[in-house]
């Protein structure tokens, strides 16, 4: 059964984006994490234009972050406070992430760039997450959790003006570095096509300190509200949000993280996390190998969206 | 006596009268001689020209037969009587919904001949254009720098067909000569494709020739420039039919379908029909939104995703308790 999507302008097996969907979701399920890392890499090798499979995703991001919210303010596990300032962040690093896309779109180098954003962060995590995860297991007592680590240790950035008092994290920092932590993930969520939860959760417990059990929620809480915002300014900026794309990946997604969480209860989480490090290592050499290998074609046409 | 004379007077006259057709003759004669002159100093006239136009090298000699060209065509067409074509395509307007995965159309037409002893249809020959609404584009070469390929050069076209997929009866090489296609825009080469305004006068031809191959081969690639060498087939003595191949990524606007007819080389007549590609139902609404109220569409893919999200939230719920 084909479909034919609106803005991507090309006619698609819906069920295959279905899969695609589903797998995802089932791995986002699994892991716990947001689908935009490995969700916008796929779309860009089954051939969606790169600007519209990062501003799609934006959408879908937004779908898939607002029930893990939803579930963890119900838990009280969101700090609003420090939420919003990440969020004021946030907006303000994806209004510079808009912009840019659209002028390394216009320059012809936004999949290079796109490409490379996914070579340097998808290795630099994998790479980490795999060290952690070996080390975790060759530690049969695995009492140190690195994710478990919490003090009140002071660092250069408790030296910062500005300061709030955050009561739920029970922090009282400067709020330059949460701004500046949700500015640049917003920053990589409008030009990735991610949520960003991978950065901002080692962010917020190595930099911040926040404490572990408010993190995910609160980074829950601020990506829903980002990635809509971004999902919005990728649709005035340059029109790169395919709503029919959009939900067919969200009906899989939704459908494949529900079978990914009855999964995950079955492993250990240093196994989960081996096989997350692995299968980010993976999308990392296949997108790094298109950059390196010989191009079967050198030339290539170039999108002009809204030149109609 | 007076018979004699009136006889004489007769014989003088008839004499006369028959002395005056000889004379008739040679006039007539001469106007022949001087004709032929005036032939042969034409003839010498165009040979001199003609041999300082191929010493004034090649380029000269086009410039000199395209003039004259246009002047003998009619000549010709007048010699064989007026042929016209006429030609329809099977559908006018084609939806472009959300099942739209590619079309087909055929177009059809017939050969009018004047005169009833009218020769074979396999003197005569058709080439069938179809081409989509000109669009700009740009094209872009991969470069290895340190090891990266990397988008570096780039060439713009201001107009480029979206779609052109050409039929014929046999190939178009045969058809007519490379300047008469070229002067009707017929076939990859000489279809309009016209450079933006500030790449000219930058690049070398060379370069510029292979962008504009680049453009053909990535078209044809994709099936959005096809042709299709005996595509045309003559049903019976005038008809002729051709099919044509939408695909699913068709640029959505109008189809221009020209319809050209040769015999010898010459064009005889041409037709121009037209097809419409709309979006229809959901896709057009959609795709209005997305480009003309962005705004209201990202919202509503927002509002989208977030009841999606609810939705899931509320079946998650459900099923944990």
């Amino acid at each position: 059964m084909t479909l034919y999507l609106p803005i991507a302008e090309m006619s698609v097996n819906i069920f295959v984006f279905l899969g695609m969907g589903c797998a995802v979701g089932f791995l986002s399920g699994m892991f716990g994490v947001g689908a935009g890392f490995l969700m916008t890499p796929l779309l860009i090798f089954s051939g969606i234009p790169a600007v519209v499979a990062v501003g799609t995703q934006a959408a879908q991001n937004v779908a898939s972050s607002i029930t893990g919210a939803i579930a963890q303010y119900r838990r009280r596990n969101v700090d609003v406070k420090m939420g919003v300032v990440l969020l004021a962040g946030g907006i303000v690093g994806s209004l510079i992430g808009v912009q840019i896309v659209k002028i390394l779109r216009e320059a012809g180098q936004f999949e290079l760039f796109v490409s490379l954003s996914y070579v340097t962060f998808l290795g630099i995590i994998g790479a980490l997450m795999l060290t952690e995860s070996l080390n975790t297991m060759r530690q049969a007592h695995a009492g140190k959790s690195v994710f478990g680590r919490s003090s009140g240790q002071h660092s250069w950035i408790h030296g910062l003006p500005f300061k709030i008092r955050f009561h739920r994290s029970k922090l009282y920092i400067s709020a330059i570095p949460p701004l500046m932590i949700g500015a640049f993930v917003g920053f990589l969520g409008a030009i990735m096509g991610v949520g960003g939860g991978f950065i901002m959760v080692p962010a917020m417990i190595y930099l911040l300190r926040i404490p572990t059990n408010v993190v995910v929620g609160t980074s829950l809480f601020q990506i829903v509200f980002v990635t809509g915002v971004t999902a919005i300014l990728h649709a005035t900026t340059n029109q790169a949000v395919d709503i029919v794309l959009a939900l067919v990946l969200m009906i899989g997604g939704v459908i494949g993280a529900q079978f990914g969480a009855a999964a995950s209860e079955k492993l250990r989480g240093e196994q989960l996390r081996a096989m997350l490090a692995g299968l980010v290592l993976l999308v990392c050499l296949r997108i790094a190998w298109n950059l390196i290998a010989p191009p079967e074609e050198l030339y290539s046409i170039g999108r002009m969206l809204g030149g109609h | 006596m007076r018979i004699l004379a009136t006889r004489t007077t007769k014989s003088h006259h008839l004499f006369d009268g028959s002395n005056h057709s000889p004379f008739c003759l040679k006039v007539q004669e001469q106007r022949r001689v001087s004709r032929v002159f005036l032939g042969l100093f034409l003839l010498g006239m165009a040979m001199v020209s003609q041999e300082a136009g191929a010493l004034a090298g090649p380029k000269e000699q086009m410039r000199k037969q395209q003039p004259e060209l246009p002047s003998l065509k009619p000549k010709i067409v007048r010699d064989i009587g007026k042929e016209t074509v006429e030609a329809d395509v099977s559908t006018h307007s084609i939806a472009v919904t959300s099942g739209f995965s590619g079309t087909k159309i055929v177009i059809f037409g017939a050969v009018n001949r004047p005169f009833p002893l009218a020769p074979d249809p396999s003197v005569y020959d058709v080439i069938v254009a179809v081409e989509g609404k000109s669009e700009p584009l740009i094209v872009r070469k991969k470069s290895n720098v340190f090891g990266l390929w990397i988008n570096l050069g780039s060439l713009r076209f201001e107009s480029t067909p979206s779609y052109y997929t050409m039929a014929s009866t046999r190939p178009i090489s045969q058809i007519a000569d490379g300047s008469v296609l070229e002067r009707h825009q017929i076939g990859f080469e000489h279809v309009n494709m016209t450079l933006s305004r500030n790449a000219l006068g930058i690049r070398s031809r060379k370069e510029i020739t292979q962008y504009q191959k680049a453009v053909i081969r990535l078209k044809r690639k994709a099936h959005l420039y096809q042709q299709q060498d005996h595509g045309v087939k003559f049903i019976g003595k005038s008809l002729f039919r051709s099919s044509f191949d939408l695909p699913a990524d068709v640029p959505v606007g109008p189809l221009k379908a020209s319809i050209y007819l040769f015999r010898d080389g010459n064009l005889l007549a041409q037709f121009t029909s037209h097809v419409e590609l709309r979006r229809e139902g959901l896709q057009r609404w959609l795709y209005d939104m997305a480009f003309n109220y962005p705004l209201f569409y990202g919202l509503m893919a927002v509002f989208f995703a977030t009841i999606a999200g609810l939705t899931a939230s509320a079946v998650f719920r459900r099923k944990s308790v």
